[in-house]
Order: structure tokens, then C-alpha cells, then sequence
């Protein structure tokens, strides 16, 4: 295919604004499925990701399309529209020309509407503003126009489309060819091809998804990554159509899958350049930034054996979301498991849930710390992204904890509740702004450990579901911290000490502890709990001794029903872990992130 | 290790009620002359394709209330019965409610050799038995008592449920004074369960708090000090434990005739149908749970350890041709006083019976 009828694009939106339903009808419109087999949101192929509605893995698919009498080849690449994965969204945007930003009718300009946006704006990508879901009986069409009007797009360049019903797309699709500019790599040039995602398939290998930039790469060929300096034959090229269809090369401008028996999963790194042997590129294109883990978490596999299976899940994991960082890690508690480190909570869970669910490998998540810094007294600087790290409170000079500046879009009307819960997270008012007359965006500075904490559960309650929200890091500040301890049974519990702010550190401990003793049943003995900084008990209470756990009565010889009630609890001991004498539920180690008020 | 041991115990269970009370959930249905005459004849057909002529030891008729049926139906399964051969020795019994039990039918008893009776008094608080939807009129209990002892039907056990809610000490203690005034033989205390299907559940009732509850428990200990606590829920003057229960905790086989009704035989614990038209249809069985040895093993050590002398280790080795111990190591479980090994005996002390499954859990689980 000419280049000039290649268009390479991407979707980008806030969540659940209708970006992968919207893919799907582009698909049905363009014939590459038909309704029938339109298993709905196709791009979506993990269970994951259709249950949550979230894209979390990179897809890309061609589409072929005819308009005005020519035929051009359409890559859709398919983007994440969470915050956390800023990261992946600006993977694909490096493949692509142009963007279709999704707004949704109803709910308007959010807050990841514009996060993406000027991501795609760095990236100079021609962005065409789309308006979804006017089909629906609370769509606002003029106050959506009118929001994007505001933040600086052109009236008449909005495209109005109902994924449900189809209208517009057709519209859209003209504008896809008409307004993204069609690829301008060079084909006699020698071969840039840019590695976006890859994924690990047990029978090919590692496959990567490439976008090549100049010259042509052939099956047979042999590559060079320019990165890890790592050379291999082409075994395989394809398409997504969606099936897999093989092709004999991809030229400049186009985007495929490439495998070529890779064995390591280290040897290929998402942002890579991959060039010729035989004819190699001088540069490398720009890779991305690493993006900086901004949360971390102890993962342990509840039964210690599966140690070796947890390393290879993260690994295979990290293949295609290298912002997966993890090191080995050693709990007293726990045993063996790995602490591991994310863009953000959702990030967090979403990998935790795919440990469980694709491995098979039952966790425990200590609660999520942040990346803190602690000045010691000898003037020397260390991070500190575990409790368990933190130097001894007479060698500490000062601490330091990560902020961010947060915008929250919502309605004027709670600005009440969202000001008093960003003053209670101990955050630092900058500005607000009306986006119109009855929304505004609200910008506070707050440590990002409160975010991580309950903030988004909070906002939400006090909004009613109304806000959205995101956030960006914004440097390090002096902060009173202190490590504090838990105890059970009179033993440090290592994997449930937590840094808190000095001044929160007694509600903090006290909320703990009686959380705690609302999830570890009772035991066959008085177990305490206490909340602990040094050798300083704050709070403290007792689980009582079991006293009941008895059938009572076994009717008319009826003992089956009795040992199956025995199995039932043998089945739910296998997933508490055993911390020194005391049974503790798995939920106990995330205890101290939902605690509520 | 011989398994395959003789049947000595035969349950039949007749499944008719006067009255359905708010916590059961055992199968029983409303009393049904149509019904007892087609039922007791298929009883007598499922017994007869059943049992091999063993000479047996111990024979229980529960139900559902047995008693409410009437002398004629009563005087019919009796002599279904008598086709059991029953050693001489043979613990027969009978359960039963005070409301149907008459001096008639106690003498009909005797006549055809019952000589055990189990009545379910439950408690005498009228509010406990508002919400448990029973009756009871004490002159009545002491009358039929009085009446069963003066024709040597004087192994009795009475029911008494704790743990109700609403109730609180005193109100127990006056459910066991009286108890304890009728001055039987056997008593069977259970706290009360709130099971699914029942009227209790769909009411939505919460069970007492877990502390009460266990000082309940501990307080009817200690009133019943003179009886002996052989089993978690059981009581009784010595010699007049019920031999039949123990046939099941000490992992003996025995026939279960009947709706509902439960058998372990030959290595095999079947479970018979709830429901009245299959039975009625002849299909008895509802239910097979074919035993390894592994299994076998494991109800021993449950069921054994209801009981206040728990598992009997030389039985055991002689039973299963191993010892205990090289099948489940039980050692840090002694160390840490929740079972205790003394004189060939290993058991739960009678101050942990009421966690019991929380220590017969720990103890399957240091399987080696």
C-alpha cells in the first residue's frame, strides 16, 4: 500500500466514555467483522479488561476502506484511558499520525479527556474531536460543544456519533482520511521500525507489534534491536484484521506483529528501535521514558512454593507493560514474594488480578506505599519505597513525601465536600476554574500517599459518583513522617507497618487496628493488636478467644453433612497465612488502605 | 483391617409431624393418615430388600414426631420392626413430643419392647417457645414421665435447647431446674441452630452472640455435673449413655430405613431421598459416598473426638492395622493443651469440646 493511503490512528478518552464500543462499529463499518461476529468490544481481548471496561493491553488492527474510489489501509491502535497508564497511551501515540478524542455527550470534558489530549498535542498528532453517545436521553450536545470550544478546538471540526446506533461514522471515517496526513516514512532509507507493546505466546515466542518508520522488513530478514544490540531471523509477520492474517513484509508507514523466535523476554524492550543487520540505521528513534513507579507493593503467593511461578508471571507480565518494575523481597511475615512497583493503584490492582486470575497463583498485597526520601543525619539521601526501609528515627534528619497537583472536574455544587476532603488529605488549594457556568476544575496540591489511600473512594462518596479526577507528580516536600508498627499478638508484623504524618499517625493506628479486628476471626486465644511508633503503643485492642466452633448436632446419623462442614473450613484456613501463632486473612494485609472513618 | 464389619444398629425415620416448629430443618412433613398407611407399607418393602437378618443392638425410631402417629399406625410399625431381630440386650427407642404421647401409647411401647424414650421439651419459657412455635405443658411432661417410669420405661432422655435469642441466664437455669426435677436418665442440650429453609431463617433471626452463648454452654455444664458429659451435647447417668449415638461416633455401620434417613454400610454412607413420592416409588437412595480407607480414617478421627474418651488408640491400630501417629501428627496439638493423650486415649479436654472443630481442623491438617 502507498503511503499516502495509510492512516495510523488512536482513540483516546476519559473511561467509559465509549472509546471501545466506538472502535467496534468502526470495525463493523469497514467490514472487517460483521455485526454477527462482533463479540462486543473486540479489541478488548482480555476477560479483564470487557469485565472492567478498561483497555489495558495494546491492540492494533488494519482496516481497509474505500472512499472515493481509492482503498486505504486504516490502523487503528488501540490506547488505555486510564491515568495510570499515561505510560501506554503515549506507546501507541508514537505510532500514530492522528487522534480521535471521544467525548462523552452526557458527561462532557473530564479530567483524563484533557490529560490525553495534551499528551496527543506533545506528540503532534492531528486530534479529531468527536462527540459519543447523542443518543442518549441525557446527551447535552450544545455544553459539550461549547467545552471543547473552550479548550480550544473548532466548532465545525466536531464530529457528532452514536456507537450504539452508528450515526456519524461514516463522518468520521472521512475525516480520519480526509484530516490525519498519511505517514511520510522513507522507504529507501534504511529500516526504523518502533517496537509499541509485545506479548509473550508460548508457542511463537515474543511477539512485538511494530509501527515501521522508514525502509521495509521481510520475513527472512535478519534484525538488529537497537537497543540490546540483539539480532534475529524474521519468522513471522502479520496483520490484525482482526484474525491474524501473515503478510511477506511491512513497509514504511505500516503496522504489524513481528516474530522472530525470541527466546528472552529480556531482549526486547517496548520503545526499542529495530533495524537491518545487513543495512543498519545510524539513530535509533526516540524511545520513551521509563515511567517512574509511583506506587509499590509487596506481592506474596500464599503458599511460599509458588515463589518461582510469581517470578514468572511478573516476568511475562513485564513483557508487555515494561513499566511493571519488581526485586525480590524478603517478610518476616510473609517469606519470600517480590516488591513491586506501579504507575498507580488501578495499575496495581489490575496486575495483582491478572497474577490471580491467568496464573493462578493466589496473593497477598501488603498495602501500597510511595516513594519517600529521607535526609539522614550525615547529610546523605536515601529512598525509601517500603516501611520496611526506613532508617532508624534518630539517624533521620528529615523526610520528604511525593505530591501531586490533582484536577477535579465535577459540579459547582460539590465544591463544598471536594474542598473539605482535599483540606483533610492534607492537601494545599491552588486555583479552580469554571469550565461553564455549573462545572468547574478544582486544583489542589496533596501528598500523593493520601491519594493512594482512600482519596478516589472518598471523592467519589462526597460527589456521588459526579467527579472526575487526575493527577500528576509534582516534586518532593519536607513532611513529618513516621514509620508506624503493628502488632499481633505482642510481634511487629512487618508486612502491615505503614509511613504516616506524624499528626494522622494516632487516627491512622487506631482505625488499623480496629479494622483488623474485624477481619482476623477469632483464634483459640486472646490475640491483641496494637498500633505501635518505636517502642510507643498508640492504640490497642484485643481480638477475643474463639469460643465457638462446634456442630452441635449430628441428626439421625447424619455425619456426612458434619465433614463436609469440616472440609469448608479446612478449604479456608489454606488461604489465611499463618503469622507466628495467629491465622490472618488475606485481606488483613490491605486493611490499612480501606479503612474508613 | 476388617471394615467390612456386622450391622448392630438400625435407624428408621418416620418423617409425620402435628406440628412443624420454627427451627427444624430435618425432614418431616404434616401428619397424613393417607400417607402413614402407604408409607409405613413401602418402609416395610425397603427393609425387607435390605437387611441380611443381623442380629441387632441397637434400634432408633426418630423422626419428625413418631409418637403423632396414631396406636393403629404405631401398632403396624412395631411389628414391621419386629421383623429386626434384636439381641437381648437391645437398646430400643423411641423419640416423641409430650402433646402426642399418651399412657396408651406408652403401654403399646412397652408391649412390643421399646425401652428407651426421647422427648423434646426444648424449654419451658414461654417466650423461648413462642419462638422456637412449640407447646408445652409442664403438668403434662411430669404426668407422662411419672406414668413411663411406673411401667419401667425409665431410660428417658429429654431435649433441651439453649442459646436462643432473647434468652439469657435465668431463664436457662429454670429450663434445667425443671429438667432436672423430672430427674431422667439422659440429656441432650443443643444450641440453637438457625438452618436454611426454616422459619427462623426466613424470619431473618440472628443468632445470640458467640460469648453468650459459650457461657450458656459452660453453665449448663456445670448444673449437669452430676451427669456424665460423654459427648459434646450429651449427658447421662452412668450406664445410660445412648448406645445408639455412639454407633455413630464410633464410626460403626448401621441401616437408616426411611425418608431422609442416613446408613453406613460396608464401607459405603448412603443418604436417602426427601422426597415422599420417590420413596413412595421405591427409589430409596438419593445419595452414595463410597469410602477409601483415607475417608474411613477420616470420619474416625471426627466423630471419635465428639466423645469426652475421644479416639481409643489401641482400637484404632487394631482397626486400621497403623498407628495414629504415623498418619497424623498430633504432638505440638497435645503440646499446646488442645488435645490430650493420656492412657492410650486421645481426646479434646472437656474445657476446648466446644471448639472442637476448630482442633479436629487443625489436626486433619498435619496430615503426614
Amino acid at each position: 500500500m502507498k503511503q499516502s493511503n495509510i492512516r495510523n490512528f488512536c482513540i483516546i478518552a476519559h473511561i467509559d466514555h465509549g472509546k471501545s464500543t466506538l472502535a467496534d462499529r468502526i470495525l463493523e463499518k469497514t467490514g472487517a467483522i460483521s455485526k454477527r461476529e462482533l463479540k462486543q468490544q473486540m479489541l478488548d481481548s482480555m476477560d479483564i479488561e470487557r469485565e472492567r471496561g478498561i483497555t489495558i493491553k495494546l491492540n492494533a488492527v488494519q482496516l481497509k476502506y474505500k472512499y472515493k474510489n481509492n482503498m486505504y489501509q486504516l490502523n487503528l491502535i488501540d490506547t488505555p484511558g486510564h491515568v495510570d497508564f499515561s505510560y501506554e497511551v503515549s506507546r501507541s501515540l508514537a505510532a500514530c499520525e492522528g487522534a480521535i478524542l471521544v467525548v462523552d455527550a452526557a458527561q462532557g470534558v473530564e479530567a483524563q479527556t484533557l490529560a490525553n489530549l495534551y499528551l496527543a498535542m506533545d506528540n503532534g498528532l492531528e486530534i479529531i474531536p468527536v462527540i459519543n453517545k447523542i443518543d442518549l436521553p441525557s446527551a447535552d450536545i450544545d455544553k459539550v460543544v461549547g467545552e471543547l470550544e473552550n479548550i480550544g478546538f473548532d466548532k465545525d471540526k466536531i464530529i457528532l456519533t452514536s456507537a450504539k446506533t452508528g450515526e456519524g461514522i461514516d463522518k468520521l471515517l472521512e475525516s480520519i482520511i480526509e484530516d490525519i496526513p498519511s505517514p511520510k516514512g522513507d522507504i529507501n532509507k534504511p529500516t526504523k521500525a518502533l517496537i509499541f507493546d509485545s506479548l509473550f505466546d508460548a508457542y511463537r515466542g515474543v511477539i512485538t507489534s511494530i509501527r515501521v518508520m522508514d525502509g521495509e522488513i521481510k520475513v527472512g530478514d535478519i534484525i538488529k534491536m537497537m537497543e540490546t544490540n540483539a539480532d534475529y531471523d524474521v519468522v513471522g509477520l502479520s496483520i490484525n484484521t482482526p484474525k491474524e492474517e501473515k503478510v511477506k513484509s511491512l513497509k514504511a508507514g505500516e503496522v504489524g506483529y513481528l516474530y522472530a523466535s525470541i527466546k528472552s523476554i529480556s531482549d526486547v524492550h517496548v520503545g526499542d528501535t529495530i533495524t537491518l543487520e545487513s543495512n543498519p540505521a545510524k539513530e535509533a528513534l526516540p524511545g520513551y521514558k521509563p515511567m517512574k513507579s509511583m506506587v509499590y507493593s509487596g506481592l506474596y503467593p500464599i503458599d511460599s512454593s509458588k515463589f518461582e511461578d510469581l517470578r514468572e508471571a511478573l516476568e511475562k507480565l513485564k513483557l508487555n507493560d515494561s513499566s511493571l518494575v519488581f526485586e525480590p523481597e524478603t517478610s518476616k511475615a510473609l517469606g519470600f514474594g517480590f516488591r513491586c512497583g506501579f504507575l498507580g493503584l488501578l495499575h496495581m490492582e489490575i496486575i495483582e488480578e491478572r497474577i490471580e486470575r491467568e496464573f493462578k497463583i493466589d496473593l497477598i498485597a501488603t498495602s501500597p506505599s510511595v516513594v519517600y526520601e529521607v535526609v539522614l543525619t550525615d547529610g546523605s539521601k536515601e529512598t525509601v519505597d517500603s516501611p520496611v526501609k526506613m532508617p532508624k528515627r534518630e539517624l533521620i534528619s528529615k523526610t520528604l513525601e511525593p505530591y501531586v497537583k490533582t484536577s477535579i472536574f465535577a459540579p459547582s455544587e460539590y465544591i463544598g465536600p471536594i474542598m473539605e476532603l482535599c483540606q483533610d488529605k492534607r492537601g494545599t488549594f491552588i486555583n479552580m476554574d469554571y469550565l461553564d457556568t455549573d462545572r468547574v476544575c478544582i486544583n489542589y496540591e496533596i501528598p500523593l500517599a493520601e491519594i493512594v489511600y482512600d482519596f478516589f473512594d472518598k471523592l467519589k462518596s462526597h460527589t456521588k459518583g459526579y467527579a472526575s479526577f487526575d493527577y500528576e507528580f509534582i516534586g518532593y516536600k519536607e513532611s513529618n513522617l513516621v514509620k508506624m508498627d503493628i502488632l499481633l499478638n505482642g510481634e511487629i508484623v512487618d508486612a502491615l507497618s505503614t509511613i504516616v504524618h506524624k499528626d494522622f499517625a494516632y487516627n491512622r493506628g487506631k482505625q488499623i487496628v480496629e479494622k483488623l479486628k474485624e477481619i482476623i476471626p477469632r483464634q483459640m486465644f486472646e490475640v491483641p493488636i496494637q498500633a505501635a511508633i518505636g517502642s510507643h503503643i498508640i492504640s490497642r485492642t484485643d481480638i477475643k478467644a474463639l469460643r465457638k466452633n462446634v456442630l452441635a448436632k449430628c441428626y439421625g446419623g447424619d455425619v456426612s453433612r458434619k465433614k463436609k462442614l469440616l472440609e469448608k473450613q479446612k478449604e479456608g484456613k489454606k488461604r489465611m497465612k499463618q503469622i507466628g501463632s495467629v491465622e490472618v486473612p488475606q485481606e488483613a494485609f490491605l486493611s490499612i488502605l480501606s479503612t474508613k472513618e | 483391617m476388617n471394615l467390612n464389619q456386622k450391622n448392630k444398629s438400625c435407624y428408621i425415620h418416620i418423617p409425620f409431624c402435628d406440628h412443624i416448629c420454627s427451627y427444624c430443618d430435618f425432614c418431616k412433613m404434616f401428619y397424613n393418615s393417607n400417607f402413614v398407611d402407604r408409607y409405613l407399607l413401602e418402609l416395610e418393602k425397603e427393609i425387607d430388600s435390605l437387611y441380611s437378618n443381623e442380629v441387632l443392638d441397637t434400634i432408633y425410631i426418630g423422626g419428625g414426631t413418631p409418637s403423632c402417629l396414631s396406636v393403629d399406625e404405631l401398632e403396624k410399625l412395631f411389628r414391621i420392626i419386629n421383623k429386626l431381630k434384636r439381641s437381648k440386650s437391645c437398646e430400643y427407642t423411641i423419640e416423641g413430643n409430650f402433646n402426642s404421647t399418651s399412657k396408651e401409647k406408652l403401654d403399646l411401647y412397652k408391649k412390643y419392647g421399646v425401652n428407651r424414650l426421647s422427648f423434646g421439651i426444648e424449654s419451658i419459657d414461654k417466650n423461648n417457645l413462642r419462638l422456637l412455635d412449640r407447646s408445652l405443658d409442664k403438668d403434662e411432661v411430669i404426668d407422662i414421665i411419672n406414668y413411663s417410669k411406673s411401667i419401667g420405661l425409665d431410660n428417658i432422655n429429654v431435649d433441651l435447647i439453649y442459646a436462643i435469642p432473647g434468652e439469657d441466664i435465668n431463664t436457662l437455669d429454670k429450663d434445667i431446674d425443671f429438667i432436672l426435677s423430672l430427674d431422667v436418665k439422659h440429656i441432650s442440650t443443643y444450641s440453637l441452630m438457625i438452618e436454611d429453609n426454616t422459619k427462623l431463617k426466613i424470619n431473618n433471626t440472628k443468632y445470640i452472640e458467640e460469648d453468650i452463648d459459650y457461657s450458656m454452654y459452660k453453665h449448663i455444664c456445670n448444673r449437669l455435673n452430676n451427669y456424665n458429659h460423654y459427648e459434646i451435647s450429651n449427658f447421662s447417668t452412668l450406664g445410660y449413655e445412648s448406645r445408639h449415638n455412639l454407633c455413630y461416633w464410633k464410626n460403626d455401620n448401621y441401616y437408616g430405613f426411611g425418608l431422609g434417613a442416613s446408613s453406613y454400610i460396608n464401607n459405603i454412607r448412603y443418604t436417602n431421598t426427601k422426597s415422599l413420592n420417590k420413596y413412595l416409588d421405591g427409589k430409596y437412595i438419593l445419595d452414595k459416598e463410597i469410602l477409601n480407607k483415607e475417608d474411613i480414617i477420616e470420619y474416625e478421627i471426627i466423630l471419635n473426638l465428639r466423645l469426652k474418651e475421644g479416639i481409643d488408640l489401641l482400637y484404632f491400630k487394631d482397626k486400621y492395622n497403623i498407628e495414629l501417629n504415623k498418619l497424623y501428627d498430633y504432638n505440638n496439638l497435645v503440646k499446646g493443651k488442645l488435645l490430650v493423650l493420656d492412657n492410650n486415649k486421645l481426646y479434646i479436654p472437656e474445657d476446648k469440646l466446644y471448639v472442637s472443630n476448630e482442633i479436629i481442623v487443625k489436626l486433619l491438617e498435619n496430615k503426614i
